[in-house]
């Protein structure tokens, strides 16, 4: 179904015209993306592109100075409380406080999320097994390596089965294993509930095997959106893989072969 | 490479740590929305303001105590109704000045370390091709720069204002005892910040893990409680040593003559005022000499043990306990005030920092508790001791306030991505306020009243001071978040954000403190109303409108 044809409630997440400033630095500009029910969507671009501003913008660490996100139709600025209760988040950078051990956080993210005991608990149970994250259930989260980090991070986003999952750079430091989790894990997440995932990343494998669209942004501007036929198509290129098709839509493939020669010189 | 190389070393990790303690980046915060390129000086200058502040109040202490100095034994009768010996009441004086010192200057590192730590300034050098002598210049002079002002005050300010209160002599001995204050104070920072890091920081939960870290941490209240041993039993102390030292020879005059600071404060009283009523016969005298040189030869040693340690702040590992068998995932999820009360307590428990000001009111009611009961010549006197220590809890659990909001900026941002109203954040922070209050004035009564029993009149006052606390709390609590949300910066350490937590913990002072000067005029009933009426005015403006 066409994205403007959905119902608002139905849609996990709607962002038109999104506008994010920071000083005089626009890092985002008149943005418009939907996430469709049972879609992952990728969200590609270079380092500064505005992906990263964009997802704070979605779960509301930043506020846009213009444009709407909704999240299953209810604004992230007008009814924060009830978006956020729809949202899963995991941070770019692993925001934890470090001083807790991970039972120690998630029992914190459950009970402001008003979770049961029982829940909770199963849940906790099952991920952290899942990511074989039971020896460090008690280690305090300063402690843990990176990749655990992120482990802890992506059991908070799961731990309230959201309908909504706001992914930045989620594979950040994790073992090929808990990779291959997360990505299953996601592949089954959206099949049911009309849910959604907003997935940012650099990698181009991951998003073209895991992403039913992505949208490719640059400089903050959305260069190109579909499913990667859609956009070999416009670039008129039938074989071209999806990192060319980003090399080309955000023109970084200019000067490429340059830059590359001008490096094996040296 | 040489000094210059390590200044410049030292002055680019001062500039990030500096940026970090404010803004707290690498903890999560986000980027206010401004413009990042005024955030470099404005951070270097919340962090120098800090500085200003402890240098302030190290230097009104030296300066305070010259002038008391300066008018004398004429000055301390009026004030303590018995004549003190000028040698005895220089040494008492400055036995207090030079361990203030040091306590304060390790308290303040004792907040700083964790931050250092946290920042990573020094583990972003280490992959660099700097040599092993460049890289320990360069982190001894990062740590110096996090105490420059305060510990050029306490170098300069304390001997200059001696001097010239007591004469060039006495301001020229004191010289190594400051010196001693500062190298001990900054060599325990150290070793106690080592200490947390391996022990508290990297406590396991879960068993009986708090009741052991909150055990530990009781350790690191010593210098606290330095300060507070002064400020609650100095002019006893002064007693104490005038019986010493017109009693005759004694061990415990000897024992008291050689304990650490003393013989420098008796060295800088002699300079002044010559050997006269200090007891020190030969006996002592040599004790005193011998006492000033091994504390001389253990500062240098202190000294060389700092500067080859220090490097381990680079890469200092948070050693976890040996991993132990996990028992259950099983989670208690609380209300939302309730779990960030339960979040609060448990970051303080591998926090010494904030420990310290969970636990500082709460030591204070047990030790002015204690003094009320061995102390309080009758039941009147006990009976204002005991309600004025309910007062000092009060006060200082509104003071510390601020702190407590500052905990949120450990992961902040992830926070704010939750479904939580600011309220719940407001009752989970004011519930924390609340509690230390009524610990502490629990604990201060209970011993109240071994002396005198009046348990009616304890509790109806506590219950009518808890309005006000709770009301100054909101006050502080509604502020900080006003001030959070417009502009995107949460207050970091107590050290670089010492400056704002002072200047909101104002108002929250008054507001607790009103009460309590009505309570002589009117009475409880009219203390209770006032309490009550803040109550109401202030809790709408912490709690309204909040999303």
């Amino acid at each position: 179904m066409a994205a403007e044809l959905l119902p608002d409630d139905a849609t996990p997440l709607r962002i038109d015209g999104l506008t994010v400033q920071y000083g005089e630095r626009r890092a985002v500009s008149a943005l418009s993306v939907t996430v469709r029910p049972g879609e992952i969507y990728g969200l590609l671009g270079s380092n500064g592109a505005g992906k990263s501003s964009t997802i704070k913008a979605v779960v509301g660490l930043v506020r846009p100075v213009g444009g709407r996100v909704r999240v299953f139709g209810r604004d992230t600025v007008t009814d924060s409380l009830r978006t956020k209760a729809e949202i899963g988040y995991v941070p770019e950078t692993s925001m934890l406080y470090d001083a807790l051990t991970p039972r120690e956080f998630l029992e914190f993210v459950a009970g402001v999320r008003r979770l049961d005991p029982a829940t909770a608990t199963a849940r906790a149970q099952t991920y952290a097994t899942a990511f074989r994250l039971d020896s460090e259930f008690e280690e305090p989260i300063v402690s843990l390596s990176n990749g655990t980090r992120q482990k802890v991070l992506l059991i908070a986003a799961f731990l309230h089965a959201p309908r909504l999952l706001v992914l930045d750079e989620p594979l950040n430091g994790l073992d090929p294993r808990s990779v291959r989790i997360v990505k299953d894990l996601l592949r089954r997440y959206v099949v049911e509930g009309g849910r959604g995932v907003l997935f940012s990343t650099h990698t181009m494998e991951v998003a073209q095997e895991l992403c039913h669209r992505v949208g490719i942004l640059d400089g903050g501007v959305l260069q190109g959106e579909g499913t990667v036929p859609e956009l070999r198509s416009r670039i008129a290129r039938g074989d071209a893989s999806l990192e060319e098709i980003f090399l080309r839509l955000t023109r970084e493939d200019e000067g490429l072969p340059d830059a590359v020669a001008l490096l094996g010189e040296r | 490479m040489g000094w210059r190389e390590a200044w410049h070393l030292g002055d680019v990790a001062f500039g990030e740590l500096s940026f970090q303690a404010v803004y707290a980046f690498r903890m999560g915060n986000v980027v206010p929305a401004t413009s990042a390129r005024a955030l470099v000086p404005k951070a270097e200058r919340r962090v120098t303001q800090s500085k200003v502040v402890v240098s302030i109040v190290l230097g009104l202490l030296a300066v305070g105590a010259a002038a008391f100095l300066h008018r004398g034994t004429a000055f301390s009768n009026a004030l303590f109704g018995v004549p003190i010996p000028p040698t005895v009441l220089d040494t008492g004086v400055l036995t207090g000045v030079l361990t203030l010192d040091a306590a304060f200057l390790w308290w303040t590192g004792l907040q700083v370390i964790p931050a250092l730590l946290s920042s990573a300034v020094l583990p972003v050098l280490e992959p660099l091709p700097i040599d092993a002598v460049t890289f320990r210049r360069a982190a001894t002079i990062l740590y110096l720069r996090l105490f420059d002002v305060p510990i050029l005050t306490v170098l300069v300010v304390t001997p200059v204002a001696l001097g010239l209160a007591l004469g060039p002599a006495a301001g020229v001995a004191i010289f190594p005892g400051v010196v001693a204050s500062v190298v001990f104070s900054l060599a325990l920072s150290l070793l106690t910040g080592r200490f947390f890091v391996r022990r508290i920081q990297g406590a396991r939960g879960g068993g009986g893990g708090s009741v052991v870290r909150w055990t530990l941490l009781l350790l690191w209240l010593l210098p606290s409680f330095a300060i507070l041993g002064f400020v609650t039993a100095g002019t006893r102390f002064l007693f104490l040593l005038t019986d010493l030292a017109g009693g005759g020879a004694s061990v415990a005059r000897d024992l008291l003559y050689v304990a650490y600071p003393v013989p420098f404060a008796l060295l800088s009283g002699v300079a002044a005022h010559g050997t006269a009523g200090a007891g020190l016969d030969p006996g002592a005298a040599i004790a005193v000499g011998a006492a000033v040189v091994g504390y001389l030869a253990l500062t240098g040693w202190a000294g060389v043990w700092l500067y080859g340690e220090i490097r381990e702040l680079g890469h200092l590992p948070v050693a976890p306990t040996a991993p132990g068998p996990l028992t259950s995932h099983r989670l208690r999820p609380q209300s939302a005030p309730r779990a960030v009360l339960t979040k609060d307590l448990r970051i303080a428990s591998r926090t010494p920092g904030y420990a310290f000001l969970l636990l500082l009111p709460i030591l204070d009611a047990v030790a002015l508790g204690l003094l009320t009961v061995v102390d309080a010549p009758q039941a009147a006197a006990a009976r204002s001791l005991a309600l004025g220590t309910v007062t000092a809890a009060a006060l200082l659990a509104t003071f510390f306030g601020p702190a407590f909001f500052a905990i949120e900026v450990l992961g902040y941002s992830y926070g704010r991505t939750l479904p939580m109203r600011d309220r719940s954040v407001v009752l989970g922070k004011t519930a924390l306020i609340a509690l230390i209050y009524l610990v502490a004035s629990v604990i201060v009564l209970v011993l109240a009243s071994i002396r005198v029993f009046e348990p009616l009149l304890f509790a109806a006052f506590v219950a009518a001071e808890l309005p006000a606390v709770v009301a100054g709390a909101f006050v502080e609590m509604g502020w900080l978040f006003r001030r959070a949300r417009t502009s995107g910066l949460p207050v970091a350490n107590l050290y670089s954000g010492g400056w704002i937590a002072f200047l909101i913990a104002i108002p929250g002072l008054f507001v607790a403190g009103a009460p309590l000067l009505v309570y002589h005029f009117i009475g409880l009933p009219g203390m209770a109303l006032v309490a009550l009426a803040e109550l109401a005015v202030f809790a709408p403006f912490a709690l309204g409108g909040s999303e």
